[in-house]
C-alpha cells in the first residue's frame, strides 16, 4: 500500500512537474551523487502545488530572452553565467539572440538594465535580483507590461513573476542548522556567516536557518557577520568575531562555501589547530571542501548547484511554448558530509572525499556540470548574441 | 623717433562664444551623437518609450548632482551625499514601514534631517575652517556607520501608490524626472538672476576676494551644504520609492557617481565656473550612455571604460577650452 501511494505520488509528480528538461538536472561534477528528483517536492507535505499557467505567453520562435544579471564578481556567478550561455547555446535553433546585462551589484543599475532590456523588446526575461526588495517594483511592472519574467537564484519579495529556479535556499539554511543543531546535541555556541545582506539566498537560507535554531534554547547565536559572498571579507569578519569570542565558537553556520576558505583561514591564523576548528557548512566550492580535509574541520556541503542557469534556459523555452511550471522551480542539491559526521537526519549522497578535486583551484565549483575540462578563465561559449 | 600707430581693426571683434555655452554645445552634441549611433544599432533605441525610460533613469543622479554642483562651485566638494543617501533612505521607509497615514510626516522629517546634516557640514566648514573634503569625508563615515547601526539589512517598507514618484507617468512623461527638471530650473534661475547665486560664483571664483568684497561668505557655505544635504533627502526618497525599501547601502555609488555629471556638465572642480544645467545635461548624458552601452550589449567592465574616457575626453575639452 505504502509503496502504491509513493509510486502514484512519483508518477504524479513526475507527469506534472517534471516532464522536460529542468528539474533533475544538477549532478555535481565529480560524482553522480542524488539522482531522484528534488527532494523539496517529494517532501512537501501539501496536497497540491502551485502551478503557472504560461498559455498568454506562448510565442513561435525564434526568441529573443534578456537576462538581467545582478553581478558577477564571485566564481559562482561566473559558472553560472557560463552556465546559461551553454544552455542559449545549446538551442540556437530557437533563440535567437540572449541579451545579457550585469548590474555590477548595483541596485540602481539592475532597475535601469531591466527597463532597458524591456525597452529592447525581449520575448522573455531572465531575473537574478541584486537585492530582493529593490527589483520587486520595477519586476512587477516589467510583468504588467506581459512580458513573462523567470527570477534565477535570487529572487524579488513578491510573488510577481512566472517561476523561480533555485536550488531551495531554504531547505539548505534548515538542513545546515540542523545538523549543526545535532552535532553539538542542542547545546553550544553558532556564529552565522551570511553572505550580501539584503540579497535572497542570503536571506532565504538565514531566516530558516534561525528558526530551527530557536527551538533548542541551548542553542546560542552569537554573533550575525556578512561577507558579501567574499573570502577576503569572510575572513576580516571571522577574525574579528574570533578575537572576541575565541574558543566559545562551537559552530559556524555559513550561507555558502564562497566565504568559507577566508573564515578557516582566520581560525587558523588565530592559532587553532588541525582537530580544533569549529564545524563549518559550506556549498558547491572546492577550497573549503580541501580545508575541511586537511585541517580535519567538521562540515555538511549541500550543493547549490550553478547549472540551475542553464536549467533557465530550459524553463524560458517552457514558458514561451505555453507550458504549464511549478511556481518554484528546485534543482537538486547534493549532501556531503565529512567522514564520521552524519547525524541522524543528515547522510551523505557521496563521500565527501571524493567531493573535493586536488587537482582544481580552491575557488573551483565543484558542482557545475560543464564537465572536468571546464576552465572559467578559458571558457567560450557561442551563444547566439 | 617714430611713432608707431596702431590702425583699429577694419573689421568689430568676432563674438566669442560664450564657454558656458560652449560647453553645454559640447554636451548636447555628445547626447546628439549617441542618439544617432544609437538608432543605427537598434531600431528601438530611438523610441519614445526608450527614450522617456532613459529620462526616468536619469532623476536620481540628477537629484544628486544638483547638490553636488553647488558645493562644488563655491570650490567645495560634499563626500558625504553616498551616506547620507544611506541613512536617509533607511529611516524613510523603516519609519514609515509601510503605514499610508506615516508617509508625509516622515518625508518632511527626512527633508528636515537632510537639512540638518547638510547644516551641520556647513558649519564644520567655516567654524573649524577645514577643507570641505575632509569635513564632509568625516561625517560621511559617521553617517554610514549610523546607517548600518539601524539596519544591517533593507528596512521597512512603503504602502502601495508611493512608488509614483520614481514609476510614475502623466501623459507617458515620467512624474519623479519632471519634478527634477523644474528643481533645476529654479535652481538655475536662483544662480542666474540672484545675488545670492552670483555670490556663490564668487566665492568659489576667489575665495579671499569675496571676503574682501564683504560678500556674506560663511553664510552661504553653510547655505550651499545645507542645500545639498536636502537634495540628498529627496535623492533618498525618490530611491525608496524606485526600490520600495530603504537600503544600508543604497548611496554607497553616489558618493562619486554625484561628481561626474557636473565635471562633464561643465563645472570646473576648482569652483567658481559652470553651472546647473550643464550638470542635469551630464546626467542626462551618463543615462543615455548606459542605456546605449546596453543596448550594444557591452559588458559592465567595458562600460566603465567608457564612462571614464567619456569624462576624460569632456574634461580635456572644457580645458582647452579655458586656456583659448
Amino acid at each position: 500500500m505504502r509503496h502504491g501511494l509513493k509510486a502514484a505520488l512519483l508518477g504524479t509528480l513526475a507527469a506534472g512537474f517534471f516532464a522536460g528538461a529542468g528539474h533533475a538536472q544538477s549532478q555535481s561534477a565529480s560524482s553522480p551523487g542524488y539522482q531522484g528528483a528534488p527532494r523539496t517536492e517529494l517532501f512537501n507535505p501539501a496536497l497540491t502545488s502551485c502551478i503557472r499557467d504560461t498559455g498568454k505567453y506562448k510565442k513561435a520562435p525564434p526568441y529573443t530572452i534578456g537576462f538581467s544579471n545582478a553581478g558577477l564578481g564571485d566564481s559562482w556567478r561566473v559558472v553560472a553565467l557560463d552556465e546559461l550561455k551553454q544552455g542559449a547555446e545549446d538551442h540556437k535553433d530557437v533563440i535567437k539572440k540572449l541579451i545579457i546585462t550585469d548590474a555590477g551589484h548595483d541596485d540602481a543599475k539592475q532597475v535601469s538594465d531591466v527597463q532597458d532590456l524591456a525597452s529592447q523588446g525581449v520575448d522573455l526575461m531572465i531575473v537574478s535580483a541584486n537585492t530582493e526588495k529593490a527589483l520587486d517594483p520595477v519586476v512587477t511592472r516589467v510583468m504588467r507590461q506581459g512580458i513573462p519574467v523567470i527570477m534565477l537564484d535570487r529572487r524579488i519579495s513578491s510573488d510577481h513573476f512566472v517561476t523561480y529556479i533555485n536550488a531551495s535556499d531554504p531547505m539548505m539554511g534548515r538542513l545546515w542548522a540542523q545538523w549543526i543543531v545535532e552535532k553539538l546535541h542542542g547545546k553550544g555556541n553558532v556564529v552565522l556567516l551570511g553572505g550580501q545582506a539584503g540579497s535572497s539566498p542570503n536571506e532565504n537560507r538565514m531566516g530558516p536557518a534561525k528558526e530551527i535554531f530557536a527551538q533548542y534554547p541551548g542553542i546560542h547565536i552569537l554573533d550575525t557577520v556578512y561577507s558579501d559572498w567574499s573570502p577576503v571579507k569572510g575572513k576580516q569578519v571571522m577574525q574579528a568575531v574570533i578575537a572576541k569570542y575565541g574558543h566559545k565558537i562551537d559552530a559556524v553556520w555559513s550561507a555558502h562555501g564562497l566565504q568559507v576558505p577566508g573564515s578557516i583561514e582566520a581560525f587558523v591564523e588565530a592559532g587553532f589547530k588541525p582537530g580544533e576548528i569549529p564545524m563549518h557548512t559550506t556549498a558547491d566550492v572546492n577550497g573549503p571542501l580541501l580545508m575541511a580535509l586537511k585541517y580535519k574541520v567538521p562540515m555538511l556541503e549541500i550543493s547549490d548547484p550553478p547549472a540551475q542557469y542553464r536549467t533557465a534556459i530550459d524553463v524560458a523555452l517552457k514558458v514561451l511554448s505555453g507550458a504549464a511550471v511549478p511556481c518554484t522551480y528546485t534543482v537538486n542539491s547534493q549532501i556531503s558530509v565529512t567522514a564520521g559526521d552524519e547525524t541522524p537526519s543528515i547522510k551523505s549522497d557521496e563521500p565527501f572525499a571524493s567531493l573535493a578535486l586536488p587537482d582544481k583551484p580552491s575557488n573551483y565549483l565543484v558542482t557545475n556540470d560543464l564537465g572536468h575540462s571546464y576552465d572559467p578563465t578559458t571558457a567560450h561559449t557561442q551563444y547566439p548574441h | 623717433m617714430s611713432v608707431t600707430t596702431i590702425a583699429p581693426s577694419p573689421r568689430a571683434p568676432a563674438r566669442r562664444i560664450p564657454e558656458q555655452v560652449l560647453r553645454l554645445g559640447i554636451v548636447v552634441i555628445l547626447i546628439a551623437v549617441i542618439i544617432v549611433l544609437g538608432c543605427v544599432v537598434s531600431d528601438r533605441f530611438g523610441t519614445m518609450n526608450n527614450l522617456l525610460n532613459v529620462y526616468e533613469q536619469s532623476t536620481d543622479l540628477a537629484l544628486v548632482a544638483l547638490g553636488q554642483t553647488l558645493t562644488i562651485l563655491t570650490g567645495g566638494i560634499d563626500l558625504s551625499v553616498g551616506s547620507m543617501i544611506s541613512l536617509l533612505s533607511v529611516l524613510t521607509s523603516g519609519l514609515i514601514n509601510s503605514n499610508g497615514d506615516l508617509v508625509l510626516p516622515v518625508c518632511a522629517g527626512v527633508l528636515l534631517l537632510g537639512m540638518i546634516i547638510g547644516l551641520v557640514n556647513g558649519i564644520g566648514i567655516v567654524v573649524l575652517r577645514v577643507h570641505p573634503l575632509i569635513v564632509t569625508l568625516g561625517t560621511g563615515a559617521m553617517l554610514q556607520g549610523l546607517a548600518l547601526l539601524y539596519t544591517m539589512e533593507p528596512a521597512g517598507g512603503v504602502p502601495d501608490g508611493f512608488d509614483f514618484l520614481a514609476y510614475g507617468r502623466v501623459a507617458d512623461i515620467s512624474v519623479g524626472a519632471s519634478i527634477v527638471l523644474v528643481v533645476y530650473l529654479l535652481a538655475s534661475f536662483l544662480m542666474r538672476r540672484t545675488a545670492t547665486g552670483r555670490h556663490i560664483y564668487a566665492i568659489g571664483d576667489d575665495r579671499h576676494a569675496a571676503v574682501l568684497l564683504g560678500l556674506p561668505v560663511r553664510r552661504l557655505t553653510v547655505l550651499v551644504y545645507t542645500l545639498s544635504g536636502l537634495l540628498c533627502a529627496m535623492t533618498a526618497i525618490y530611491l525608496v520609492a524606485r526600490f520600495g525599501s530603504g537600503q544600508p547601502y543604497a548611496g554607497a555609488n553616489y558618493t562619486l557617481a554625484s561628481v561626474t555629471p557636473v565635471v562633464v556638465g561643465g563645472t570646473m572642480l576648482s569652483g567658481g565656473r559652470g553651472g546647473v544645467i550643464g550638470t542635469l545635461l551630464g546626467a542626462y548624458l551618463i543615462a543615455i550612455l548606459n542605456d546605449f552601452l546596453n543596448f550594444l550589449h557591452v559588458s559592465t567592465e567595458i562600460q566603465l571604460v567608457v564612462q571614464g574616457l567619456i569624462i576624460m575626453l569632456a574634461v580635456s575639452a572644457y580645458h582647452e577650452g579655458k586656456k583659448g
